[in-house]
């Protein structure tokens, strides 16, 4: 007969031997380092979900894969969701338990730099100038990162904001794809005709794309939100005739009158209720409409303004160092390794923006992409960011435009067509000063 | 008893002593607390002192927030009141201000109508009743995240089904949410949809304890419906009806989720109330000095509104 466990049965040499066990266990973790065989403090990686749940999964395996040199720390591996990440890393930065290295919001690295949490890239761009990294970036993007006591971060994915049409569509109308302005007003005209929107935007709830076009309209005219000096300077010649030029399609009846509460997905069912035949979006429209309309959308080429520029908005999400690091040099060896592994996050479809290394956009992967590839031959090289006039790179103050109640009620009141530029263009100018007045 | 012995016996009865002891009568050494007392105190004291930080610090640190200019990293410099100030002399602020009063209003007086009737509509005996009373409880049950999905596909673009039947019925291009008045009725109706089954619930329960005698009385006492309604149902009910009223306008004011996840507070901030305001300030603006004065601004303004409608309840009881 076989005996069976009870309180009875656990006895005092029982505990005591359970105890020592679990002291044992507890000892031996604590001098164990984390997984690393090479003796240093584990840096700590935090990375957000960028894409689909095989992103994440992808990533921790290209993470945990690390293998340090003699010395220093292995990688952990944390995903961080959008939910409150902001206040998930203040806090976690203010008490010192925060990353070593981590991807985040597209200005995080800036508001970081401002309170002196961020360790400068600088070093380790100078390293990758002699192993080939250094010149695989895509053109202009590490100046993006420049600020004035040095690089604030390293460029990691891109969102790009390009123009899409309906092939069909345009087809039915009998629009010629637009190459500058007046040809977009035809080309949007033509679709009217056929009750179909030739500027499809989003500007509703948690929808800030319906912003970042009206910035990109601007940045095509050689306009902008910022001058040199990082200053708020909206009311300009280039920005007024941009603003007056999206007022126009309103009044026209271009723009869908509905969509300045549109949500992200409001403006993809307009799509695939072919309602919207040109417009503007994030370099995954096609794949997010999907179905028979997702392979019908085409990425356009980017406008000539009225000035004879080009220029669009783009978002150069980036991976920055912080000071509170177990090992600078970890740190920086880690992101070595990191960058040059990380391929399979874009070739595996996971989900991700575009890639900032042009080894990346060679691979035949991306390149079975016809729309991946306009976005990066031909809309990266003439993006800006919001830093745009006065300059490329970005600095704490755009933190007052991007996603804000002062762009979202500017973008609202265009889109809505009852106001006129020039004062819209004002008080947009007057609220970011009061946002960047504390 | 002469009056000596009952002198004595006062005396004795104030020191603590039976009036019929034999105890001397002087000063009486009173404990303050027992050992007992002090005992169970101390097993209080743990719970006491988590309650206390629980409740107590975030408001506390609220309220030194509220009077920094910091951000979510830095805490800032003390500023004083300067945040308060500057909040009451924003015209955004005062715009909210308006819409949440509108959303609030609404919000408690629309849905307790509703539930009212259909509380009374319960309580007399119509078949599946009970059916009924599920399926009436479901905008209340059913997560807002859900609700605000099936209101967004049912009013956000031409193609949804309210502005086709619009259209069908003459009306136009009908812009729910693109409109700003429209905004603003389409989120308190949403609000009054999501509510009702709250104060039918509470109007259910208040009418269950009026005693159904009484419309007898009232009945043979030659009273229609509408006068034992007014003169019957309404008093008997009112100390449920003002808790509900406190209730639900304590839900409207610090409502975020209903108006965020429909509208986004647009367009052109026509529907953002005083707590999207607060959230938006924070968290997109990275000011939380002035958010959480908003937010305290509003805490004061929902205190001296629970307190008038509790002097009501206090007055009901007493009457």
């Amino acid at each position: 007969m076989t005996s069976q466990s009870n309180g009875a049965a656990f006895t005092r040499r029982g505990f005591i031997g359970l105890a020592g066990g679990a002291a044992a266990t507890t000892i031996l973790a604590a001098c164990s380092t984390g997984g690393s065989s090479s003796g240093g403090k584990p840096i700590k990686f935090w990375n957000m979900p960028w894409g689909s749940t095989a992103f994440n999964a992808e990533d921790k395996k290209i993470t945990l894969a690390y293998k340090p040199a003699a010395g220093l720390g292995a990688a952990t591996y944390q995903v961080i969701q959008w939910a409150n990440f902001t206040q998930t890393f203040s806090s976690a930065v203010a008490s010192n338990t925060g990353p070593a290295v981590s991807s985040g919001g597209g200005t995080q690295a800036f508001q970081f730099e401002a309170q002196n949490k961020i360790a400068y890239a600088d070093n380790l761009l100078d390293s990758w100038k002699s192993n080939g990294l250094y010149d695989d970036f895509l053109p202009g993007l590490i100046d993006t990162m420049k600020v004035d006591k040095g690089y604030a971060a390293v460029p990691y994915n891109l969102d790009m904001r390009v123009m899409w049409y309906s092939k069909s569509l345009m087809d039915k109308a009998g629009a010629t794809v637009p190459t500058d302005w007046q040809t977009y007003l035809d080309a949007a005209a033509a679709l009217k005709k056929i009750g179909v929107y030739g500027y499809g935007t989003a500007a509703g709830a948690g929808a800030f794309t319906g912003g970042h076009i009206l910035v990109s309209w601007m940045i095509n005219n050689g306009g902008g939100l910022f001058d040199e000096n990082h200053a708020p300077n909206c009311v300009t010649s280039a920005n007024i005739e941009a603003m007056q030029f999206v007022l126009e399609m309103v009044n026209k009846g271009y723009v869908d009158p509905a969509s300045s509460t549109y949500t992200s997905d409001n403006a993809q069912s307009q799509w695939k209720a072919q309602k919207f035949g040109l417009g503007w979006d994030t370099a995954g429209l096609a794949q997010n409409v999907g179905g028979t309309v997702g392979p019908d959308l085409v990425v356009g080429s980017p406008l000539t303004g009225p000035s004879g520029k080009k220029g669009a908005l783009y978002f150069p999400n980036n991976i920055m160092m912080y000071k509170n690091t177990p090992s600078q040099k970890g740190s920086e060896a880690f992101l070595t390794y990191y960058f040059q592994n990380m391929k399979p996050l874009w070739t595996k479809g996971t989900g991700i923006g575009l890639p900032p290394l042009k080894s990346i956009t060679q691979t035949t992967e991306f390149q079975a992409s016809a729309n991946n590839v306009k976005v990066i031959e031909e809309w990266q090289p003439i993006a800006r960011t919001w830093a745009a006039p006065g300059g490329n790179a970005l600095f704490l103050g755009v933190t007052a435009v991007d996603g804000t109640p002062a762009m979202d009620t500017f973008t609202q009141g265009i889109l809505g067509g009852k106001v006129d530029a020039k004062s819209a263009l004002t008080t947009l100018e007057n609220s970011i000063k009061d946002t960047l007045k504390k | 008893m002469s009056t000596n012995s009952v002198a004595s016996g006062l005396q004795r009865a104030r020191s603590g002593v039976g009036a019929g002891g034999s105890g001397p009568i002087g000063p009486h050494k009173r404990k303050l607390l027992s050992a007992r007392a002090w005992t169970l105190i101390l097993f209080a004291v743990p719970s006491l002192v988590l309650l206390l930080l629980i409740n107590l610090y975030p408001v506390v640190y609220a309220a030194i927030q509220s009077v920094r200019n910091g951000d979510l990293i830095d805490p800032g410099n003390f500023v004083g009141f300067a945040n308060y100030a500057n909040i009451l002399s924003q015209p955004s602020f005062w715009k909210a201000a308006l819409f949440t009063l509108i959303f609030t209003v609404t919000g408690v007086f629309g849905s307790w109508l509703i539930g009212l009737a259909l509380a009374l509509l319960l309580r007399t005996r119509i078949p599946a009743g009970g059916v009924f009373k599920v399926l009436l409880l479901l905008p209340w049950v059913v997560p807002v995240v859900v609700s605000a999905t099936s209101w967004n596909w049912l009013v956000a673009t031409p193609q949804s089904p309210l502005p086709i039947l619009a259209q069908s019925l003459g009306l136009g291009n009908v812009l729910f949410l693109a409109d700003p008045v429209l905004a603003q009725v389409t989120v308190c109706v949403f609000k009054v949809w999501i509510s009702f089954p709250f104060m039918m619930m509470m109007m259910s329960s208040a009418l269950a304890s009026v005693d159904l005698n009484l419309y007898e009385a009232a009945k043979v006492d030659g009273a229609g419906s509408w006068q034992a309604f007014t003169h019957i149902t309404m008093p008997l009910i009112s100390r449920s009806t003002y808790i509900s009223w406190i209730l639900m306008t304590i839900f409207c004011v610090n409502d975020f989720p209903t108006i965020f996840l429909l509208t986004g507070g647009g367009p052109v901030n026509s529907t953002t109330s005083l707590v999207v305001l607060a959230y938006r300030t924070v968290f997109q603006n990275f000011q939380t000095g002035p958010g959480v004065a908003i937010a305290f601004v509003m805490t004061l303004v929902l205190v001296v509104i629970s307190v008038v409608l509790y002097r009501q309840i206090r007055k009901v009881n007493i009457e």
